[in-house]
């Protein structure tokens, strides 16, 4: 193929700057760019591992914490890596942080995403148990605002969905059923939006002021304008617990839902779930408690809506045969092993 | 209190990215005019912020005072916001997107936003930052902490996005270590550009920048336009993306230890 043809009809000098290498190379893959925004958040995780409050005792406290609740089988082991982290802290923690930037750096570096892929999915697992108490779904304290059913697992399983395989021949309706499949990957989906509806009914958070007390709890040490915002949100929702909580978990089962929808319908649900998101990330998460300098993580909120996306149909399901060897290393970044 | 020897780590990465810009300055012998002129304002902001970082994480490392940075900085800024709207004049939002400015805006802007947004800055301590303000853990906090925030998410998105331009086929127009190590190797070329005997060929983008570099696929007879005897050794493209990537993730470090 030539230049210009690969260009298209336009001769080469006439040809916007960076138009034809993106004629010739395609449209960037849905599946990578999803998997970078991983890899982004990988790495943010792991710089935001670094900061001060990770190197004091409140980090070790904070993970016992959340033995607090748990059955003794899954509190024990959480209780032991709290005291291994509060004795060898500075060790320990930098190690942490330093293996999750190494995470973000090798999503995104292309021979070694399969790597660490699957790393990220050994160490989420990990971390969702002895560092945050399984996201507490087995405590009365687990809710959707505050994060259930753990940020960490939620990178687990993008991983799973983004994993750079494709079933061959098989129709691929959105980006996350490339690798599992569309039936496993739709009910993965329902579990996940149904637990979080199921969470938000419980009567720890459908109590009169349990989402009042919540979000009002968020606004210690945020920047004044966010806390206004949570104050604000919790004031509106003030003894409207239960209300707030049926409607929550009416908009989750409609999410949860979507997926097996028709097209046009999906993705309005799949809206509905980025906006969801959205509002929990703000109000009900406050971005991570990043601004107050001791957040961890970004939260679920920005990972449930890049599995929104990863949900998003496709314009033209397409059929993928089986690819050769080498262009499906080339297009995935696995040759360099 | 983040241990000492984590920001000593940090400082001598950039110490590597100062002397290693240098070496490129040095190299492409920018008063010389022509093409490698125009590279040389990426490598100089590379060296100045380098420079500026190390002294921010270690006191030692210190070379002028705030004021002067802000000026410097304020300067960069400028000169990359020129740079980028030059660029979206001919290439659009791709600029912002995909341009080579676009990260270097938000790298001195950062900086400059870490020199101004310093609150109260103290004495300084033996640990670091310390020209950043003091406190408990010998780091200064950032006023408008969300704006760090936001810093730190373009940063840490613009590292990324670098390190898969850097390591695969790119769509920007990035560099890219299979077009400068080995463009002819049928492994990591372009999706587009099925592998095959002398299927790819390192083009030259003077429109977008004088050293942007695409694999396309096209004739085998067709040598490389311009060809890249900038891009070997020191001068290899990779080598400045791996310095961006380097200094994208420091300074995302450095504005998030500072909320």
């Amino acid at each position: 193929m030539s230049e210009i043809a690969a260009a298209g009809v336009r001769p080469a000098w006439r040809t916007r700057p960076g138009a034809r290498a993106e004629a010739a190379r395609g449209a960037p893959d849905a599946r990578r760019l999803l998997q970078l925004a991983l890899a982004g958040i990988w790495l943010l995780d792991g710089v935001l591992q670094y900061q001060a409050f990770m190197f004091s005792k409140g980090f070790s406290d904070m993970i016992s914490g959340t033995a607090s609740g748990n059955p003794r089988a899954v509190a024990s082991p959480i209780t032991w890596n709290a005291s291994l982290v509060q004795h060898h802290l500075v060790l320990v923690n930098a190690i942490f942080a330093t293996i999750q930037v190494l995470l973000g750096i090798g999503i995104a570096w292309r021979p070694a995403v399969r790597v660490a892929l699957a790393a990220s999915i050994a160490w989420a697992l990990g971390v969702w148990w002895f560092g945050e108490g399984l996201g507490m779904v087995l405590t009365s304290a687990a809710s959707p605002v505050n994060g259930a059913p753990g940020a960490v697992i939620l990178y687990a399983l993008l991983a799973v969905l983004l994993w750079p395989a494709d079933r061959p021949g098989r129709l691929a309706p959105f980006t996350a059923a490339r690798a599992v499949g569309a039936p496993v990957a739709r009910a993965l989906w329902l579990v996940l939006w149904l637990s979080l509806a199921w969470f938000a009914l419980l009567p720890g958070n459908r109590a009169p002021q349990a989402l009042h007390d919540m979000i009002a709890g968020m606004a210690d040490g945020e920047p004044g304008w966010l806390a206004g915002l949570d104050r604000g949100a919790a004031s509106l929702l003030a003894r409207q617990g239960l209300a707030a909580s049926v409607v929550l978990a009416i908009a989750l089962v409609i999410v949860a839902a979507g997926v097996y929808l028709p097209a046009r319908y999906a993705r309005g649900t799949l809206v509905l779930a980025i906006v969801i998101a959205a509002v929990i990330w703000v109000f009900g998460e406050a971005f991570g408690a990043i601004l107050t300098g001791g957040g961890t993580d970004p939260n679920s909120g920005p990972l449930l809506a890049l599995l929104a996306l990863a949900y998003w149909p496709t314009r033209a399901a397409v059929t993928r045969p089986a690819p050769a060897p080498a262009a499906a290393a080339i297009a995935e970044g696995t040759t360099a092993s | 209190m983040i241990p000492s020897w984590i920001l000593d780590i940090f400082a001598a990465i950039m110490l590597l990215v100062a002397v290693v810009s240098a070496a490129r300055l040095a190299a492409a012998r920018p008063w010389g005019g022509g093409r490698r002129a125009a590279l040389a304002d990426i490598d100089l902001a590379h060296l100045l912020m380098a420079i500026a970082m190390a002294g921010m994480l270690v006191a030692s490392l210190q070379t002028l005072p705030d004021g002067a940075w802000e000026a410097v900085f304020a300067v960069m800024t400028a000169w990359f916001a020129y740079r980028v709207l030059r660029d979206a004049q001919v290439s659009g939002v791709r600029a912002l997107a995909g341009g080579h400015c676009a990260p270097h805006l938000i790298h001195a802007g950062a900086m400059l936003y870490m020199f101004l947004a310093v609150a109260a800055p103290i004495a300084h301590g033996s640990g670091g930052m310390s020209g950043m303000g003091g406190g408990m853990s010998g780091m200064g906090t950032l006023e408008l902490p969300f704006l760090a925030f936001l810093f730190a998410l373009a940063l840490v998105g613009y590292s990324i996005w670098d390190l898969d331009q850097l390591s695969g086929p790119g769509t920007s127009g990035h560099y890219s270590l299979a077009v400068a190590g080995a463009p002819s190797a049928p492994v990591l070329t372009g999706v587009g550009a099925p592998a095959g005997p002398g299927a790819t060929a390192v083009l030259t983008e003077p429109a977008s920048h004088p050293m942007v570099t695409e694999t396309i696929e096209t004739a085998p007879e067709v040598p490389p336009a311009s060809a890249p005897a900038d891009g070997t050794g020191v001068l290899a493209p990779w080598v400045a993306t791996g310095c961006r990537i380097a200094m994208g993730i420091t300074m995302a470090f450095m504005l998030v230890i500072m909320i």
